[in-house]
């Protein structure tokens, strides 16, 4: 009985949640309404890719594919069927969501079929140049809209089940991972051997995650094609898929909180980067010389960081010194080389807006964070009330 | 009765033939050894029992049945386990995670029923924790149960290994030198502990091992292999006096 309350209540809270995140944008205007959106798209594909990549350890790097599928079937079916379907637009969406990622589970059972026989490089290689085959073939297929795109009728904007279907992904995710029904995809992750060998079909796990994995990353390419009202091959390229891979690696593979909060977190800085202003109001620009001196000045960082870290014997006062010792060095060395490269190497005049730096700094971002914690920044970890809870009193044990 | 039965089966790689023509037979309740110098192919025979390779020729009858060129998982789930010689163990699961995923083939909630999580797989799922952790109190784990398992000592891995192969439930079970590395204290409580999976558990023992004083104690019946061939079968006894197995151990006399 109190566990279908509790059932009840959480299932009602997601469903609050949602539509309080919908309040929340109708208020803002449609550029934040936008980013609003693209965030919990982003946490769909994230943590729907971190249960193929992360949780079963099948290196795909074609999701964009499976969010390409669940676009276009959902946006040729409302050009072709909404108007003589005659149903409420919320409803035709939700027809529409389950109609993409049904497509993209079956797309994503194709996939892992060679999954079966292949492992890490070549199973990247084969997802890869699935996610292209797909691509060029809408494309060249004049009855979606070739290269020019398609325009989906009608445009239903709903920030609430974009939402809700991100919760949904990392409900589903998360009780997997809850009972004993998760642990056969995480063995096959680790030894696919000596699961075989404990009576894991590791075929049927392996087809089983791929499905699921691509029928979420369909639901969200439904909801974006009624979201933006027009799709393009181009919406869909590989670069899409190595964000989402990003993200994944990002977090920490395995992790869903942290597929979440790196979802979130690298959908939103490149605006963030656009956003920047100079004080004049235009958009704000470093110099050549300054942004050669910030990219050394952090490999010069990191080497300092790992150096403090190599050696047990420091003491923590110690550490503190020599990491505030090297951030400031680092700061130093960027005023040093960027001015000496501005003025004797005349990078002066080279300006670069940061917004179109994102890439670099997204680059520079995975660089570091390879080399710090390359197991990603939740690693394995999960977020839970318990560790809260746990933190809590951490804090109240130390005060006290 | 007999369990396991080979009959004259070989297995070829390419021009090698690793295992030629062996042919042995398992009663139920053996304590059945198999041993041989490196390379003579003991493992390979494992392999070929649990289905990881499909004998060039030859059969093999588990309780009557041929499960030649069955399916690894089909193989663990009609009733034999195995553990591995070079340690494969899930090394970010914990220690109890390992034996769950070991009793998981005893599952009958299926995949919805657990991503809706709905009563029948938090049930199941605890039920199976709860055995897992009663294996691990036979194996002397149960102290450790929620550490990674890539955290263990080797003893306590080759343990482990043990734990997760019961976990099946198998009717055989296998053990690929489950002394190797181990101290003489590790290998005493070792040698009890295969005695009491036999005698409490009602499993059939079939194992390769290289310590002689092991498994001329444990054993009642020993296969010896040499260069892929069976040169001897037969107790201890018999075997630790046998010409063929001194000259394979120890080079011809001069």
């Amino acid at each position: 009985m109190k566990f279908w309350i509790v059932r009840l209540l959480s299932v009602f809270g997601a469903i609050l949640g949602c539509v309080g995140i919908q309040a929340v944008a109708n208020t803002q205007n449609d550029y934040t309404q936008r980013l609003i959106i693209l965030a919990g798209l982003y946490v769909t594909l994230a943590v729907s890719l971190n249960l193929i990549n992360g949780i079963t350890g099948q290196f795909s790097i074609g999701h964009a594919a499976f969010y390409q599928v669940g676009a276009y079937l959902s946006g040729f079916l409302s050009v072709r069927f909404f108007q003589s379907a005659h149903l409420p637009p919320l409803v035709w969406l939700v027809a529409m969501v389950l109609a993409g990622a049904a497509a993209a589970a079956v797309a994503g059972f194709v996939v892992g079929l060679p999954s079966l026989r292949l492992r890490g490089d070549y199973l990247a290689i084969v997802t890869l140049g699935f996610g292209e085959i797909i691509r060029i073939q809408v494309q060249n297929t004049p009855a979606l809209g070739g290269s020019y795109g398609l325009n989906v009728e009608p445009k239903i904007q709903s920030v609430a089940f974009v939402w809700l279907l991100a919760i949904l992904c990392i409900a589903v995710c998360r009780n997997l991972l809850k009972t004993a029904h998760g642990l056969p995809f995480l063995a096959v992750r680790e030894d696919e051997v000596a699961s075989s060998a404990m009576g894991v079909n590791v075929t049927r796990i392996k087809v089983s995650a791929f499905i699921l994995g691509s029928a979420f990353a369909g639901g969200a390419g439904a909801l974006l094609a009624s979201y933006e009202g027009f799709i393009t091959p181009a919406t869909f390229a590989m670069d899409v898929s190595f964000i989402i891979l990003t993200m994944v690696v990002l977090g920490g593979t395995g992790s869903i909180t942290g597929s979440v909060i790196s979802a979130m977190f690298l959908s939103y800085l490149p605006e963030y980067l656009r956003g920047l202003k100079a004080s004049t109001g235009g958009p704000l620009t470093l110099s050549g010389g300054t942004v050669i001196g910030w990219m050394i000045a952090v490999v010069f960082a990191v080497a300092a960081i790992r150096w403090v870290y190599s050696d047990g014997a420091k003491s923590k006062a110690q550490r503190l010194g020599w990491l505030v010792g090297a951030l400031i060095s680092g700061v130093v060395v960027q005023a040093i080389v960027g001015w000496g490269l501005n003025h004797i190497g005349k990078l002066q005049d080279a300006k670069v807006e940061v917004g179109q730096l994102r890439m670099v700094i997204f680059a520079m971002t995975l660089i570091v964070l390879m080399l710090l914690r390359p197991q990603g920044v939740f690693a394995h970890h999960e977020f839970s009330w318990h560790w809260v809870a746990k933190l809590l009193k951490k804090k109240k044990g130390a005060t006290a | 009765m007999s369990i396991l039965e080979l009959k004259a089966t070989t297995i070829k790689f390419g021009g090698l033939v690793a295992v030629n023509e062996v042919s042995f037979e398992l009663n139920k309740g053996d304590l059945f050894g198999l041993i041989g110098p490196n390379g003579a192919g003991k493992t390979t025979c494992f392999n070929i029992i649990t289905g990881v390779y499909k004998p060039t020729s030859g059969e093999i009858l588990f309780n009557g049945n041929s499960i030649t060129g069955t399916p690894s998982n089909k193989i663990a789930k009609l009733g034999i386990c195995r553990t591995f010689q070079n340690i494969r163990l899930f090394k970010a699961l914990s220690v109890l995670e390992n034996v769950v995923v070991g009793g998981f083939l005893r599952h009958h909630t299926g995949l919805f029923s657990a991503l809706a999580y709905l009563p029948p797989s938090i049930h199941e799922t605890e039920h199976l924790r709860n055995e897992a952790m009663e294996l691990l109190k036979v194996v002397n784990l149960d102290q450790v149960a929620h550490v990674r398992s890539a955290e263990l000592s080797y003893g306590m891995q080759r343990r482990l290994e043990i734990a997760r192969a019961m976990a099946t439930r198998p009717e055989l079970l296998l053990l690929d030198e489950p002394a190797a590395g181990m101290n003489p204290l590790e290998k005493d409580e070792l040698l009890k502990m295969v005695k009491k999976i036999r005698d409490e558990h009602g499993m059939t023992v079939l194992l390769i091992e290289h310590d002689m004083r092991f498994v001329m104690t444990l054993c009642e019946r020993i296969v010896v292999l040499d260069h892929g061939e069976e040169i001897a079968q037969g107790p201890p006894s018999a075997i630790r006096n046998d010409p063929k197995v001194i000259a394979a151990y120890l080079g011809e006399a001069v």
